[in-house]
């Protein structure tokens, strides 16, 4: 019944056009994007193709579904279709799912194809790179460090960040093990560190920085010295030599010039073994963007159960929104706290935030963490950051996301199954 | 067991405004009982009250107070739709779906196997006489076309109550005669039918019983002939009598204190005229 519902669905979406011209667009936009503008980066290009399809396609895809759920029922209600159907021995709660289930099936028509357009697209690309630009096609799994310690002394803590005085004075330590359990001899190593940097130097945005990275088990190391930039990530390739059989990796940090800080935690420096398996990856990606699919297609079917067609759209682009707009006002948030912390060898007076920008978070803080709690969250499906960075998407994360969906997608239903067997149709 | 095939008891729906204030009461206390195998007329002028019942016994609207059975069953039991055909008074179908298509997905909401559906989908495209437009889209459908699609799949389960809501709008004399035939054609198979209608010909023609409402409330219900017959009044029909003839029965009846009301040539009915011309014509 739920199936048959679900066909019905998915038929009218394809007999009225409306799949092939999101099919069309989505095309058309994954054509153009490798002759977007970029910068000089061999990969940039690459990289330019999965912003535009993540973040564009998927969301002209995404706009497209919601207007399709959310107007499905009113318009059947409207019209008085939908007495054919309530006449029959069919529950009011299979019409909802098989109607959540329809866009889903034209959710994961749209995905596939146009996924596979763009990943076909983006290999011919790469086929064309130098071997060694072609690391954004590979997946790398994230390590991060197993312990954490400082050699020397701490200039002071604060709020969790320790900071270091340059010349030797003290020296960060991560230290990595296991590296091997997961992985095979094949894999590439990288640390990307994401340190604060300060320095009590006049004008400067960058600090040298010594790096070590050397075999835990065996005494066989590299040290070399590096630029830090404030507010850019820096990467540190290892001589898998370095890695020996053990797979244990000591790290250490320190700034070269006793005028200059900088400003740890355990999960600021991390470990990267670089494999292949983009599309997996991919798929990967895929995968969870379709439960993004499948969350807001909830959303909007649980409000067409009440709401009129366009109410329905309106409520639930609201809730998209909403769900994207959370996550930035929690960093704008985060910001203004750390404020005085970052910025510790300012004169006193810049030390205290501005006033104006307490009071805003403040008073946004508050409702908003309310609304994170009744609001779904859909940066949790970004999974954008992990084809950039090339990192292997955890299977922790799909698993999460999966049981987010679940868990969010099933409240959706139970309130529009309720709902729906409330409602009369005059 | 419980031998009717609708039984409702104080059966009332008040519409209520935004403030669920008392808006509109659309039907008053309804006391029905429509037997099995029965073709039952429901009539009213607009707004009486009829499509709320029909409503009500599908459940489309809930009851503000009393009760309803439809086949021994309490109406609001999702069982009972499976042996119910509805039509409504308007073809609300999917205009997107041809003629198979759309009987194949209410025979599947019926969960009708796929081999009996089939045989079944073909039987009703012949019966409405779509054959030659079953691959056709139902938006190029004209509106008798859709009212006969509309009819094919109010029985495309072989339903043991069919409602009919206004069955004939729409539809031309020959298309509406063949209606009226397979409605009668029900009722031999023993199916019982509701009728809703405005035609009123129509449903004297072919009712057992009928019920009048008006307002939401119920005004009369028995059956056809006895409301219909004036007990007062009697009609002989004579075939080839001549005019003296005629004279001296007149002369007799009043002789015998009867009031002659009226000595007329019967006629036919307009729409037995058009048949026969049509007929004629092929």
């Amino acid at each position: 019944m739920i199936l048959t519902i679900a066909v019905h669905t998915f038929r009218e979406v394809i007999r009225k056009k409306i799949l092939h011209v999101l099919i069309g667009l989505g095309i058309l936009i994954i054509a153009v994007s490798p002759f977007i503008p970029t910068t000089d980066e061999p990969d940039a290009r690459i990289k330019m193709m999965l912003v535009v399809f993540f973040q564009v396609v998927v969301l002209l895809c995404i706009v497209g579904v919601i207007i399709l759920s959310a107007t499905s029922l009113p318009h059947e209600i409207e019209d008085r279709t939908i007495y054919g159907v309530l006449s029959k021995p069919v529950s009011r709660l299979k019409i909802v799912v098989g109607k959540i289930s329809g866009f889903a099936l034209v959710s994961a028509l749209l995905l596939i194809i146009l996924g596979l357009v763009n990943v076909v697209a983006i290999q011919r690309i790469a086929s064309r790179l130098p071997e060694g630009y072609r690391s954004i096609l590979k997946a790398g799994n994230e390590f991060t460090a197993s312990q954490f310690s400082i050699q020397g002394k701490s200039h002071h803590v604060r709020q969790g960040i320790v900071w270091i005085e340059g010349g030797r004075a003290g020296i960060a330590l991560w230290s990595f093990s296991d590296l091997y359990k997961k992985l095979d001899n094949k894999s590439s190593f990288e640390v990307e560190f994401n340190l604060k940097i300060d320095s009590s130097r006049k004008d400067i945005d960058a600090i040298p920085l010594v790096v070590r990275i050397e075999d835990a088990n065996v005494d066989r190391w590299e040290t070399s010295v590096l630029s830090a930039k404030i507010d850019e990530p820096l990467t540190v390739k290892i001589d898998p030599a370095i890695v020996g059989k053990s797979g244990a990796v000591n790290v250490t940090v320190f700034p070269i010039h006793s005028t200059d800080y900088i400003g740890v935690t355990q999960g600021d420096a991390k470990l990267f073994a670089v494999q292949k398996g983009f599309v997996y990856n991919y798929a990967k990606a895929i995968g969870i963007t379709f439960l993004k699919f499948l969350l807001i297609i909830s959303i909007a079917v649980m409000g067409s159960t009440y709401l009129s067609a366009p109410v329905s759209i309106v409520s639930a682009l609201v809730v998209f929104l909403c769900g994207h707009v959370l996550d930035f006002v929690k960093d704008f948030s985060l910001v203004i706290q750390r404020y005085d912390v970052h910025e510790h060898t300012l004169p006193a007076v810049l030390k205290k935030p501005n006033i104006l920008l307490v009071y805003i978070d403040y008073l946004i803080k508050k409702p908003l963490e309310w609304f994170s709690v009744i609001l779904p969250d859909f940066k949790r499906f970004d999974s954008l950051k992990f084809l950039l960075k090339g990192i292997n998407i955890p299977l922790e994360t799909v698993g999460v996301s999966v049981g987010y969906t679940a868990l969010y997608a099933g409240i959706c239903l139970c309130i529009a199954s309720i709902i729906f067997k409330k409602r009369e149709f005059f | 067991m419980d031998n009717s095939a609708v039984r409702t008891e104080g059966l009332t729906k008040v519409y209520k405004d935004f403030w669920r204030r008392k808006s509109v009461s659309a039907l008053t206390n309804l006391n029905l009982n429509i037997d099995r195998g029965e073709i039952f007329g429901l009539l009213g002028p607009n707004g009486s009250g009829k499509t709320t019942t029909v409503k009500l016994l599908l459940g489309l609207l809930f009851p503000t107070s009393g009760k309803s059975w439809l086949l021994g069953y309490p109406a609001v039991d999702l069982n009972v739709k499976s042996k119910i055909g509805f039509l409504p008074e308007e073809s609300y179908l999917y205009k997107f779906l041809n003629a198979e298509e759309i009987l194949d997905f209410y025979g599947k909401l019926f969960d009708i196997p796929k081999i009996e559906r089939k045989s079944r989908i073909d039987k009703l495209i012949h019966d409405v006489g779509l054959n030659p437009y079953r691959k056709r889209p139902l938006s190029q459908y004209s509106k008798g076309m859709l009212r006969r699609i509309g009819l094919a799949q109010a029985i495309i389960n072989d339903p043991e109550l069919v409602i009919l809501d206004e069955p004939t709008s729409g539809l031309d004399p020959i298309a509406s005669r063949e209606i009226k035939d397979l409605i009668l054609d029900f009722k031999s198979q023993g199916k019982t039918v509701i009728l809703c209608s405005h035609l009123l010909a129509d449903v004297q023609n072919i009712c057992d019983r009928i019920a009048i409402l008006n307002k939401g409330v119920l005004q009369v219900m028995g059956n056809v002939r006895e409301l219909l017959s004036q007990k007062d009044v009697i009609e002989f029909v004579v075939k080839n009598l001549s005019d003296n003839d005629i004279q001296a029965v007149e002369t007799f009846i009043k002789s015998r204190s009867g009031n002659v009301l009226s000595i007329n040539h019967p006629v036919s009915t307009l729409e037995e005229l058009f048949l026969t011309i049509i007929q004629q014509s092929k």
